[in-house]
């Protein structure tokens, strides 16, 4: 019997070394951040005021809330499922938040009222996203369907507890989180700190295989003896902890909370995630393929403005993009699945996995 | 029986509703190939899944060299040194191999107190099992969608032998294979058959269980009509035994 010990390096030692080169999405991430910087440049030739330091906070500023959501439902979606909900999640967190804030804060900053409000943004959307993952896991309910109902749920939730109205008697030192900075905006830095933990935990660690794993086959995820409960669970409780941020920065930096907040955000968020190279089929996806989808359609968003395009061919032009992301991704997929089989009949004819024969 | 009892089986019994699929199964597998056959609806998966922790049985015992064992699910399964190779492989399509052949069971390092991933030593270590059974995959960061069905089975029996498995249990393994490539397969499984593994294989392959199995059970209507050694039978009788024109020989 060879003992692993006695092993020399071989060929496929070799092949064993890890490098960036070797992760699957490493193309696809560089082909759509071509397509940024090509947009960027685009931009900037037809508005020459496009490329200036201004116009780039504007538009990290603008992508900062949705690219919250887009954060949970990448992951949502690599697992193979969907969240309708988070829109809503983002409404419901920032107005229980909002409620809180407004009703507690007398006088000064209020700096205690407003870290304890993102704290129950954080809690609500936590706790709202939790719900779904263990009714969908529980009751082996479709995702769809279940955030589709949790959706309503969340908005008559934000309605009812503002009585359909806007709330904006916020403590000040919201509107600093909300709209000051250090060198840039603390939405930023919020939103930065949101991406690196979402990337790493998707990346890095066993949870973030897991997600891949469910998406490629739940049998797979079962068979290796992973509990799918809690992690469906956290995982959609970690979508909703996204949108619970999403909702508080939101209020901040509105400087004030509402029932309607998150609605325009749902699709863009998807959207981002699509663009991104998240395939709906599930198992394939990244977070920094996201944050460059959600750039690309706030550039598009921003860039028709300053070019003096109307606002509703932005919504074409993100429309657009989605359905040619999602071709790509078919055709990918297609030419992979012929390829694929022709590869394994020659492999077979040619020489069986046996090294030996 | 072959050499030492490994695994033990007592008066295993499974029923759905009415029916029985494992009525009072018991038997003892040693070291070496065990093959188990026997047509459809006679009880073989249900068997395969209950000693892989997959199904729990109504009743039954089982022991582990001489030890008794709960196998409540497939985690403690593994934990006891019991692995399965399943039909339909049980591979995530979108990992690369080493994320396949690691899955539940992933190595991590702490930094800063944080267990990430350590994907630098699954790699290599799943490079080196993989040339330890002379199986040849083009890289170990190869997403398992694109290798071949031969390849995607090796990914899934070098996940199974990895962890240094003493009891190996195969569920067709060779079902979706062709020629070349079940002969492949057969040839690792003999390696390991020879490395003293106690290998335990359904298979609806008669004639190639005669030649490689040092035990045949055969199964009908939920129970366990004959164990008998290849060299003592021909396959005719093995036939005779599935559909029960012969009943209860034991070697």
């Amino acid at each position: 019997m060879v003992r692993l010990k006695d092993l020399r390096p071989t060929a496929t030692l070799a092949e064993s070394k890890f490098s960036l080169l070797q992760s699957p999405y490493f193309i696809s991430n560089i082909r759509i951040l071509g397509i940024l910087v090509l947009l960027v440049i685009g931009f900037g030739v037809l508005a020459p005021g496009f490329i200036s330091v201004a116009s780039l906070q504007s538009i990290l500023v603008s992508t900062a809330l949705f690219l919250l959501l887009a954060l949970g439902e990448t992951f949502v979606i690599i697992s193979g499922g969907i969240d309708l909900s988070i829109g809503s999640m983002l409404a419901m967190s920032g107005m229980v938040s909002g409620v809180f804030m407004s009703r507690y804060y007398n006088n000064g900053s209020g700096t205690t009222i407003a870290l304890l409000g993102l704290i129950i943004a954080l809690v609500v959307g936590l706790i709202g996203g939790m719900l779904n993952g263990v009714v969908i896991a529980k009751l082996r309910l479709n995702p769809l369907i279940v955030t589709l109902g949790t959706m309503g749920i969340f908005e008559g939730i934000a309605e009812l507890i503002s009585n359909g109205l806007p709330i904006s008697n916020f403590p000040p030192f919201l509107f600093v989180l909300g709209n000051g900075g250090w060198g840039i905006p603390w939405l930023l830095w919020f939103t930065i700190a949101a991406v690196l933990f979402y990337g790493l935990l998707l990346a890095k660690t066993r949870f973030g295989r897991y997600i891949y794993a469910y998406g490629a086959s739940k049998d797979a995820v079962v068979r290796a003896g992973v509990n799918t409960t809690i992690h469906a669970t956290w995982l959609y409780g970690l979508a909703g902890l996204a949108a619970g941020l999403a909702g508080y920065l939101s209020a901040a930096h509105f400087e004030t909370a509402s029932p309607v907040a998150g609605s325009q955000y749902l699709l863009i968020a998807v959207a981002a995630a699509v663009i991104g190279g998240t395939t709906l089929q599930g198992g394939e996806g990244t977070i920094w393929g996201t944050v460059i989808g959600a750039l690309i359609i706030s550039v598009l968003q921003n860039g028709f403005v300053m070019i003096g395009l109307a606002s509703f061919w932005q919504l074409v032009a993100v429309g657009v993009m989605v359905i040619v992301a999602v071709f790509f991704n078919e055709l990918q997929r297609r030419t992979r699945i012929a390829s694929a089989g022709r590869t394994a009949d020659y492999k077979a004819q040619r020489k069986p996995f046996g090294r030996a024969g | 029986m072959e050499g030492n009892a490994i695994f033990q089986v007592e008066n295993v019994t499974k029923s759905y509703g009415g029916i029985h699929a494992l009525n009072h199964v018991s038997a003892i597998f040693g070291e070496g190939l065990t093959a188990i056959i026997g047509d459809n609806g006679a009880g073989k998966s249900t068997f395969m899944k209950i000693l892989s922790g997959v199904t729990k049985p109504d009743d039954g015992k089982f022991f582990l060299k001489g030890q008794p064992v709960h196998i409540t699910s497939p985690v403690e399964a593994r934990r006891l040194g019991i692995e399965s190779l399943y039909q339909d492989l049980a591979l995530a399509d979108t990992l690369n191999v080493y994320a396949n052949m690691f899955l539940g069971r992933e190595l991590v390092r702490r930094i800063a107190g944080v267990p990430l991933l350590d994907e630098r030593r699954m790699a290599r270590l799943a490079a080196e099992t993989l040339e330890q059974v002379r199986i040849n995959i083009p890289s170990v960061h190869t997403m398992v969608r694109n290798l071949s069905g031969g390849q995607r089975q090796a990914v899934a029996l070098a996940r199974a032998i990895h962890f240094n498995a003493s009891v190996l249990l195969l569920d067709e393994p060779t079902a979706a294979l062709g020629p070349k490539e079940t002969d492949s397969f057969n040839r690792i499984i003999m390696g390991l058959v020879q490395g003293g593994k106690t290998v335990i294989m359904v298979t609806h392959n008669i004639p190639q269980m005669m030649d490689m199995a040092n035990r045949v059970i055969i199964m009908r209507a939920g129970n366990i009509v004959a164990e008998v050694r290849p060299q003592d039978v021909t396959q005719e009788d093995v036939m005779a035994f599935m559909v029960g024109s012969r009943t209860l020989i034991t070697d």
